[in-house]
């Protein structure tokens, strides 16, 4: 800014300074907040007003809703189901969020590693996994797994396991949630190996060059020095992916509309849209949904504050 | 580290967005109906109907009629999918702005919106000019409140058995006559590889004709209330008969729905044999069962069964012979109560329930809603099997809350229970306390 009063250091220029506020800035910034407010401030508004009412089919059709407390909350959290469906979702997403950032890591160390034309096969590949549109890729993994003519139980077959010639994988809870995992990590491997990769390019070669000539082995230039200098980005690709996977749905619902046992393997969004739109007990979906907001807060918190503390650094 | 800040505002953004935003409508509820003028001012509405059902010869029809009986209106008719029915209508019905006029809504879910209060009344006048009592009863019920109409029936579909014949005289099998004698016969087609009655166990649609044929009920109105009655011993005594079928019979998992049945039926195309001696299907099933040609388009399709040798139909018999009541499919046609053109909405409603019209839907093979014109369609098998069992067949209890029952899969799960092997006594008793408040809207 004026650049020739800097050379004098009286009152006068204090005074300047502090009146020369500028406005810009500011204005830049009403169409990001504008935004929010609408995109997000009025659902989560509106999503707040219904979860203390009551608020089903009646009232979307006009009966005035009425106000009930927090009888949507307490109603919806002293039922067992919920919680079931809670602990399901929260082990569903832990489990992945940290399978698919280790596997994401694994790969990315290994491209950083490797010849280059095997790296770009991979790139490729991977971004093709990541390209693959949701339906198309659910409906790929319905077909592996189909009890009569999926590919995984003639493999199964092929090596001797006869026991598993038409086993019904989407069946029961517990191998149904197999096979999500298998779609949910398969589709966002390629976002954390790629993230995680552009991240090991950033590490300079002269560290590197430093730490050989201080005498450290590859194993400890690894873990010793890249992986800290990564450790911003695997912290924020973890976040995302924990976020992610808390509210994944059509993944659920695709593979749940395959035949599989509805309530067992419902997860907290697929819960949420049942209760909702399926019974339309909008209170008691709209009072859950917040609980999810306060779950998703609390699963990613001390990861933003970590976040937090590394860009004040 | 501004990339650090950007990921983390969009995370945050992310978090937010996981809330569902509440599908709120603070639209103007009063009435824009009140409207005496004889004048009816032109203008566009808009016609919902669900899957391809209606056919273009029919929408053609409908458009060109609308145009010419009232000048200056025009009529645009959506498809939408029968999958996401609810949701679709239960957001755009109460917006004055974006409804349509006339809406195509499923017999089961016709209840629920009545009870909502989504749809404009049909005058007692009216619903004597477009058919009063000769429009099929179970229906008209399913969208009245007391006394007063508000959802009509549009058409129905029956279902019926579909067998091969070729197989089920290979093995010296006579078409049964009462229920029991269906079970056997079943049974004894089975083997490893092929079902006798390819049945899915969450298939309650086709199910709950079990429970009909040996006089149970699903749910009663007792005063004002609804009460779920699994537990009545003439309905446990028809879970149990189709718990023995589904066990005996069919090769299914327990958590299949209701499906595409014929893939198993049809010879399959890469050769080998059919995986199912019999289906239970809806009437239009037959369009996708025969042996493949080619037709006009150059297409492999399906010859609707022209060889009689192989492919055929009964009805389900009932447990003392005759018929038995198997569940009516088909659907309402209500005019949304936020229609700001419901003179034109009922003019559309007269072309519907015209003669002509009515006609043409049962020449089609779709169940007309006035009963009088029901002999149009009972011109071959395939007709007077489909008119045999859409007389005797029953619907679903016409509860405010039964399309929640639906939406939370609830009937899924307790015949995916049932299939298992579990013990009928206990799970009815288990379901109908879950059923019985959901039933009277009182929803979780």
């Amino acid at each position: 800014m004026a650049t020739t009063t800097t050379k004098s250091v009286g009152p006068d220029d204090i005074a300047i300074r502090r009146r020369r506020k500028p406005a810009t800035p500011y204005i830049l910034l009403i169409p990001a907040v504008a935004a929010l407010l609408i995109g997000l401030g009025y659902p989560v508004y509106w999503q707040v007003v219904t979860s203390l009412q009551e608020y089903g089919l009646l009232q979307q059709f006009g009966a005035p809703p009425v106000f009930v407390g927090l009888d949507n909350f307490a109603r919806v959290f002293t039922d067992s189901e919920v919680w079931f469906v809670v602990a399901k979702s929260v082990a569903f997403c832990l489990v992945n969020a940290a399978l698919t950032v280790g596997i994401g890591l694994g790969l990315a160390v290994l491209m950083r590693a490797v010849h280059s034309w095997v790296r770009i096969t991979m790139q490729i590949t991977l971004l093709l996994a990541w390209a693959t549109p949701l339906v198309a890729a659910v409906t790929v993994f319905r077909w592996l797994f189909d009890y009569r003519t999926g590919v995984v139980n003639w493999l199964l077959v092929q090596v001797g396991a006869d026991g598993m010639g038409g086993y019904n994988w989407l069946g029961q809870a517990w191998t149904f949630f197999l096979v999500a995992s298998f779609v949910v990590i398969w589709m966002s491997v390629p976002f954390v190996a790629m993230s995680i990769y552009a991240g090991l390019t950033q590490v300079s070669e002269e560290v590197l060059e430093a730490a050989r000539i201080d005498g450290a082995g590859p194993r400890q230039i690894l873990w010793q020095i890249i992986m800290p200098l990564v450790r911003p980005v695997i912290a924020i690709v973890l976040l995302l992916q924990i976020i992610w996977d808390l509210r994944v749905f059509a993944q659920i619902r695709l593979l749940q509309d395959a035949g599989a046992p509805i309530s067992e393997t419902n997860l907290l969004g697929n819960y949420i849209y049942q209760l909702g739109m399926g019974q339309q007990s909008f209170g008691g979906a709209a009072a859950v949904s917040l609980f999810v907001l306060v779950l998703t807060m609390v699963l990613s918190g001390p990861y933003v504050r970590y976040l937090m503390k590394e860009d004040a650094a | 580290m501004r990339r650090t800040r950007t990921i983390v505002a969009a995370a945050s953004t992310i978090t937010l967005a996981l809330t569902l935003a509440a599908c709120g409508s603070d639209g103007d509820p009063t009435d824009s109906e009140a409207n005496g003028s004889a004048e009816v001012e032109p203008a566009d509405i808009t016609l919902w109907l669900n899957g391809s059902d209606t056919n273009e010869d029919l929408r053609t029809y409908l458009i060109d009629t609308f145009a010419a009986e009232n000048e200056g209106s025009t009529l645009s008719i959506e498809e939408q999918d029968w999958s996401d029915v609810v949701p679709k209508l239960t957001t755009a019905l109460p917006d004055a702005a974006n409804t349509p006029d006339v809406v195509e809504i499923g017999n089961t879910q016709a209840a629920t919106f009545t009870y909502a209060g989504a749809f404009r009344e049909i005058s007692p006048e009216l619903y004597e000019e477009l058919g009063g009592d000769n429009l099929l009863p179970s229906f008209v019920e399913a969208g009245a409140v007391d006394d007063k109409k508000f959802a009509l029936p549009y058409y129905f579909g029956s279902r019926y058995m579909f067998y091969r014949a070729d197989i089920w005289e290979e093995a010296g099998i006579e078409v049964p006559t009462t229920l029991e004698e269906f079970g056997d016969a079943v049974a004894e087609l089975r083997t490893d590889d092929r079902s006798g009655f390819a049945l899915g166990g969450q298939d309650w649609r086709n199910g709950i004709s079990w429970v009909f044929a040996n006089g149970g009920e699903l749910a009663v109105k007792e005063g004002d209330q609804w009460v779920s009655t699994l537990s009545d011993p003439n309905t446990v005594a028809g879970l149990e008969q189709w718990q023995g079928v589904y066990e005996s019979a069919s090769n299914l998992p327990p958590t299949h729905t209701d499906e595409a049945y014929w893939d198993y039926f049809n010879d399959p195309e890469e050769g080998g044999e059919p995986e199912a001696a019999t289906i239970m299907a809806p009437s239009w099933a037959r369009w996708s069962i025969g042996d493949l040609v080619e037709n006009d388009e150059g297409d492999m399709v399906r010859d609707g069964m022209v060889d009689d040798s192989t492919y055929d139909i009964f009805a389900l018999p009932g447990v003392d012979g005759g018929v038995a009541p198997v569940f009516a499919g088909g659907s309402n046609l209500a005019v949304s109560a936020q229609s700001q053109h419901p003179e034109l909405a009922e003019n559309l409603l007269r072309i519907i329930y015209s003669e002509e019209y009515q006609t043409m839907l049962a020449e089609v093979g779709l169940g007309p809603a006035n009963t009088e014109h029901t002999s149009v369609m009972a011109t071959d098998k395939f007709g007077e099997t489909a008119v045999a069992a859409a007389e005797a067949s029953q619907l679903t209890p016409a509860a405010p809350g039964w399309a929640a029952v639906e939406g939370a899969s609830v009937y899924e799960e307790l015949f995916q229970k049932i299939a298992e092997g579990g013990d009928v006594t206990e799970i009815a008793a288990e379901y109908d306390e879950k059923i019985t408040p959901m039933l009277n809207g009182q929803a979780g």
